[in-house]
């Protein structure tokens, strides 16, 4: 069964619990963010690949009292980096991991992903992630041109897009342009509003 | 004098060239001053107000980016959206490499003074008679006392913030306020102090940590530590805030970008160079400039490629190679290895601001009555800071539970990595293809250089020491790291016109003149004669201003 964009977005909207922002459905349809071009449209991913990186996206950084990943235009974000900055042979790589997830929904529960409840997506992300987590931290100990799987790529890059958009910069964590001075040691609550400082990663986590 | 003619040339404006340019245009003499890449005003910084969500793709290079600025990757930093505009274009200025070489390159007005690391420590006269003491190499012709007065006024000049320390290996300065260690620092600080008797001292930076009378155009560190984009405040030195409009204030220069010098021009009669050639890098036309003296600032490769690539029949080889050292000796400092830790603790701590600057631990190896299976030695340069999102790649924690874990300061982590000695070896070299041209139709340069023994044992101390003292510091799940590195990643090459006594076995004199043709000074890392371990910049900006002077004397003197 393929999904139509309809479809994905009632399944995502259904997820987020019955509530989907006009900006959120903008940035599935259109794939924008603050770090991707206003009105870019995606060129990888298909509508319903669309839909379970959304979906996956929005379970890691969900929607609380501040915007999610979805609000941000993290799926957008993830469809323009594979496009521009992945090399051929990880896009590949990540779409083959797409479908092994789906196909295990599948397998498991015996329908594709966006149809299964809450809480048995959350289970096939947590099925598929945990593990990862262990094995990316072990390897990481041993050589640095990882290929991770599809599950941690995706999570990798919900963090980059989520965490340098202004919503995750501003909202989530604490951020200021000029600080002006250094005060190395401070109660933390004294350290601005107490929540950690956003800034720049390293091109490379 | 016709238009094309004056008292004074300066090739590259970066750190050592706008030394040069200010010293020479100060004592009023006229001077041309060019760079082989495009004009940089002071405050032309495109991104440098950019935020984090302002960034296109997460700050990370595309497929693209990284078909044009391969050797860049290899840093794994300055390659990012925020920087990549200050590094060339790789394919537009090839080289080969014998064995890999890491030549990190900024093509533009103010070169590489936009991004440099700002990390400004003085030699110690044990850096200068290493050579003699090891039989190494050659004799540097000058001891520190020869260059103490001039790092004095360097550092007046371009506003070192430090602490002062009285090390024997590294010479207090004119500095600054010093910036602050945080408290996890300072607990290591304590505890190496305590354990082993070493020195941890705050990073010595040319920052501004107080206003400088000198330079109203210059204010003081806003700590967003963006520097590497080009600071709006001209809050760290870079030859664009500090010393090119120092230069352009005495009336005396005239600066002139897209200018490729590729040879210098030698009078035969009079033994002296009487100008240089020049191609324009945006109209191809060729023009000779001339003056009565000339500094070599285009950097170390830069310098040793014009100087291979003016043949003479006074020098057949590249000009004032009658020793064959043109090109020889490459050095750098070697990096990449280290050790981190978690520190427990101190959760209720945190700090506010940015500060582009760590901690520093001077020498200590092969001092005193320290003795180990190598020469010379090492630095460290680290620093401790809280985690952030990056670190949840690694925990399990998905939905509210990540936002939550992210917005809260995550433990303390400390890493320090090591700056090694890299010693004068001849055959690490680099030469000129003719037989392979560029877009310019300019011959190639070939690398041939790498690490040896020395470096190789001095890496086990500088992974091994690393851990050993963040272990005793009672941090936790302490690791090593040592990674294949090239030559050059530490973007600290020096030595292929080295300074020494004999002509026959050096390029340079005591002054940076080339001995063979005493009107060309080169003063940028080229001249160095052996490379210490502390980040030489610094040292590069006494020597030229010192040049300068001698430079301006000598031709009060008639002398060149």
């Amino acid at each position: 069964m393929t999904l139509t964009r309809r479809e994905a977005l009632k399944r995502v909207a259904w997820l987020m619990g019955g509530t989907v922002s006009a900006s959120a459905i903008l940035a599935i349809q259109k794939g924008y963010s603050a770090t991707t071009p206003a009105g870019r449209k995606p060129s990888i991913l298909t509508p319903p690949q669309m839909s379970i990186v959304s979906a996956v996206a929005e379970i890691m950084i969900p929607r609380t009292d501040t915007p999610g990943a979805i609000d941000v235009g993290v799926p957008g974000f993830i469809d323009l980096m594979l496009a521009e900055v992945y090399a051929q042979t990880d896009r590949e790589h990540y779409l083959a991991g797409l479908a092994d997830f789906d196909a295990a929904a599948q397998t498991e529960q015996g329908k594709k992903f966006l149809a299964l409840e809450p809480a048995q997506q959350l289970a096939l992300v947590r099925k598929f992630h945990d593990p990862a987590v262990i094995e990316d931290q072990r390897a990481a100990r041993l050589r640095d041109d990882l290929q991770r799987p599809f599950i941690l790529m995706t999570k990798e890059l919900t963090l980059l897009g989520f965490f340098t958009s202004e919503a995750g910069a501003t909202q989530v964590l604490q951020y200021v342009a000029v600080p002006g001075s250094y005060h190395a040691c401070l109660p933390v609550e004294q350290a601005g509003n107490g929540k950690t400082w956003a800034g720049e990663p390293g091109l490379r986590f | 004098m016709d238009s094309n003619s004056y008292d004074a040339i300066v090739v590259g404006t970066g750190i050592s060239g706008g030394w040069a340019a200010k010293e020479l245009t100060g004592q009023g003499l006229k001077t041309l001053v060019l760079d082989r890449g495009r004009m940089v005003r002071h405050g032309d910084y495109p991104t440098a107000w950019l935020n984090p969500w302002e960034l296109p793709y997460g700050g990370r290079p595309t497929r693209e980016d990284l078909r044009h600025q391969p050797v860049a990757a290899r840093s794994g930093y300055v390659g990012s959206q925020a920087s990549k505009h200050w590094f060339v274009d790789e394919l537009d200025n090839p080289y080969v490499e014998k064995q890999r070489f890491d030549w990190i390159r900024g093509y533009q007005v103010g070169g590489r003074s936009i991004t440099w690391g700002r990390q400004s420590y003085r030699w110690s006269p044990m850096d200068f008679e290493a050579n003699a003491r090891d039989g190494i190499a050659v004799d540097w012709p000058i001891r520190y006392n020869d260059l103490a007065p001039w790092y004095d006024h360097v550092e007046a000049f371009i506003g070192v913030s430090g602490s002062a320390e009285n090390l024997a290996q590294l010479p207090d300065g004119k500095f600054l306020p010093p910036m602050e260690l945080n408290c996890v620092e300072k607990q290591f600080q304590r505890k190496v102090a305590e354990k082993f008797g070493r020195a941890l001292i705050i990073g010595r930076a040319a920052h501004l940590t107080a206003p400088l009378a000198h330079s109203p155009q210059r204010g003081t560190c806003q700590f967003r530590n963006m520097c590497i984009r080009g600071c709006p405040f001209g809050a760290y030195f870079s030859s664009n805030s500090s010393t090119l409009p120092a230069a352009e204030k005495t009336g005396n220069m005239t600066l002139r970008p897209n200018s490729i010098v590729y040879e210098l021009i030698y009078d035969e009669k009079r033994n002296r160079a009487s100008g240089v050639r020049v191609l324009d890098a945006e109209t191809g036309a060729h023009t000779e400039y001339f003056a009565r003296v000339i500094f070599l600032n285009a950097s170390t490769f830069g310098s040793a490629f014009i100087l291979m690539n003016s043949i003479s029949t006074r020098f057949p080889t590249g000009f004032g190679n009658d020793s064959g050292e043109v090109g020889c000796n490459i050095m750098d400092h070697h990096l990449e290895v280290g050790a981190g830790a978690y520190v427990d603790g101190f959760e209720d701590h945190y700090y506010s601001g940015r500060r582009p600057n760590g901690f520093y631990i001077p020498r200590y190896r092969n001092i005193g009555k320290d003795k180990r299976d190598y020469l010379r030695g090492f630095g460290y340069q680290g620093s401790a800071s809280r985690q952030d999102w990056p670190s949840l790649m690694h925990d399990t924690a998905l939905g509210a539970q990540l936002k939550q874990k992210a917005q809260k300061p995550g433990p303390w982590h400390i890493s320090l990595g090591g700056f090694g000695e890299i010693l004068p070896y001849h055959e690490n070299r680099v030469t000129l293809d003719r037989g392979v041209k560029d877009k310019f139709g300019l011959p190639q340069l070939v690398f041939d250089a790498g690490l040896k023994q020395n470096e190789l044992s001095m890496r086990k101390d500088m992974a091994n020491d690393a851990a050993e003292m963040l272990t005793a510091a009672g941090f936790r799940d302490v690791r090593t790291s040592d990674n294949v590195i090239g030559v050059g990643l530490g973007i600290h090459e020096m030595g292929t016109a080295r300074m020494g006594r004999d002509p026959k076995t050096s390029v340079l004199n005591a002054w940076n003149q080339v001995h063979a043709c005493k009107n060309v000074y080169v003063t940028d890392g080229a001249c160095m004669t052996s490379a210490a371990c502390q980040n030489p910049s610094l040292t590069y900006m006494a020597l030229t201003a010192r040049a300068a002077n001698h430079a301006v004397e000598e031709l009060k003197h008639m002398n060149l």
